[in-house]
């Protein structure tokens, strides 16, 4: 087990959504091929999202970028 | 029991003549599911209150009639209402209260969705690391929510969908309180608590809606409220409830009351009103302070009660508030034994939804007969056969 998967795996156990889009960057960063870079990009986006990360919109536009994503769709009024 | 053969002709007779809803729209499981949809769907019910959820963010799950909902304060500050399932695989999507910071998560595959309810992200729905697939019309896949409505501090919900606008609906009791239609200021962790009463949820509406009842049960309000400073207020097949002419603030030690709502006409110096918001919502307005009662219905025979108070200010005197609910609670607690044993009085088999007092159950009576027409318009739908 590498250094990353252990952080990775310590990351989820503490659901420290912060560490864990700095540490599925970081997977994107290190994979050997687009496939496996956008599944941990995919990781990242999810969890950056999830805590209104300030890296969202870029993980989400790399996302794009790679044909992986799709914009965000316009905001919803209520129903009432 | 065949809830359909419920004869409810007599119930809605002049109340010289009528007889109350039978004993199975108490104790009847099948009646209470009819009623599920005719009375409470098919209008506005009351669900919570907007102070559950004070802040941007913030979400709270709830159960109402087996459904589960979910309150969010959206980042715009709107207050909304979904169904709390995943469009994925119906997963529960938030199981306590919390914060959300950003998207709402699926526990499950992580589909997340805005808190406005637009489904944001589908991870690998197209494969490992492709996040779209044609077949996935997010468009198409947001949370399903809820019509829903604030007023004096109350979240209604329209779950049919099919109800008028609720300012429409509601439009002459807008108008009648219109004075009231400003900001109230919910006064906080103290000015909350709840009752949980062994009834079935429409006798706490009936006990609420007469004054009658309150020289026996509420002997302490003899004092100052005798019965005839009270006065009915009755709009056919819309609200009613009470009135009282002789309402008189609460006092602290030093002399010091609650600020007035502002700009009041002078009817409210001594008034204060009680009105039922069909179906489930019990509200009451004084100069300086409203109250908002949110029956949920946990069954044929079981009802939780949550009572809010609100006041006119952000800031109000700490021990004052306590004062106020403290009273209020005793007075709502007063009336526990009532309903509780006009529930079990309706396992008598032979009772006949019993009568009326021309003179002083009007407010009750009409209650009554909303309840019945709402159950003959859901009967005479095509989609009532069952």
């Amino acid at each position: 087990m590498t250094n990353l998967d252990r952080d990775l795996l310590a990351a989820h156990a503490a659901g420290d959504t912060s560490a864990l889009v700095a540490l599925y960057a970081q997977a994107a960063e290190a994979a050997n091929n687009t496939d496996q870079a956008a599944f941990y990009l995919t990781h990242a986006h999810v969890f950056a999202m999830e805590a209104g990360h300030p890296d969202t919109p870029a993980l989400r536009q790399r996302l794009i970028d790679m044909g992986r994503e799709c914009p965000l769709p316009a905001p919803n009024p209520p129903l009432r | 029991m065949d809830h359909s053969t419920t004869d409810l002709s007599n119930v809605r007779r002049p109340i010289e003549t009528a007889n109350g809803l039978p004993n199975g729209h108490y104790i009847d499981a099948g009646i209470f599911e009819e009623e599920k949809q005719a009375v409470l769907f098919d209008n506005w019910a009351g669900l919570a209150v907007a102070a559950d959820v004070p802040e941007v963010g913030d979400a709270v799950p709830v159960t109402f009639l087996n459904m589960p909902l979910l309150i969010v304060r959206d980042k715009l500050g709107h207050v909304r209402v979904f169904q709390n399932t995943c469009r994925h695989r119906g997963m529960i999507l938030v199981e306590e209260p919390r914060k959300i910071e950003g998207a709402i998560r699926c526990p499950y595959h992580s589909w997340c969705y805005s808190t406005d309810g637009r489904l944001v992200s589908t991870p690998h729905v197209g494969g490992p690391g492709q996040n779209t697939h044609d077949g996935i019309d997010r468009a198409l896949l947001g949370l399903i929510e809820i019509r829903s409505h604030i007023w004096m501090g109350v979240i209604f919900i329209n779950v049919s969908g099919t109800a008028p606008a609720f300012e429409d609906a509601h439009a002459d009791l807008l108008a009648r309180w219109s004075e009231f239609d400003k900001p109230l200021y919910h006064g906080g962790a103290g000015s909350s608590f709840q009752l949980e009463v062994n009834c079935n949820w429409k006798l706490a509406v009936e006990n609420y809606c007469e004054s009658y009842h309150l020289p026996w049960v509420h002997p302490g309000l003899n004092s100052y409220s005798r019965l005839e400073d009270h006065y009915h207020i009755e709009a056919q097949g819309r609200f009613s409830g009470q009135g009282t002419l002789v309402y008189r603030q609460l006092t602290g030690e030093n002399g010091k009351t609650f600020p007035d709502f502002e700009n009041l006409s002078d009817k409210w110096d001594t008034a204060a009103e009680y009105i039922t918001v069909y179906p489930n919502v019990l509200l009451g307005v004084h100069r300086d302070h409203t109250f908002a009662i949110v029956l949920v219905p946990e069954g044929p025979e079981k009802t939780v009660e949550n009572i809010h108070l609100y006041y006119s200010a952000a800031q109000t005197d700490p021990d004052l508030r306590a004062r106020n609910t403290e009273q209020w609670k005793q007075v709502f607690a007063e009336d526990v034994f009532v309903v509780e044993g006009m529930q079990r009085g309706r396992h008598g088999p032979s009772f006949d939804g019993g009568r009326f007092s021309p003179a002083m159950d009007g407010p009750t009576h009409m209650f009554h007969d909303w309840v019945a027409s709402q159950l003959e318009r859901h009967r005479s739908a095509p989609q009532a056969a069952e």
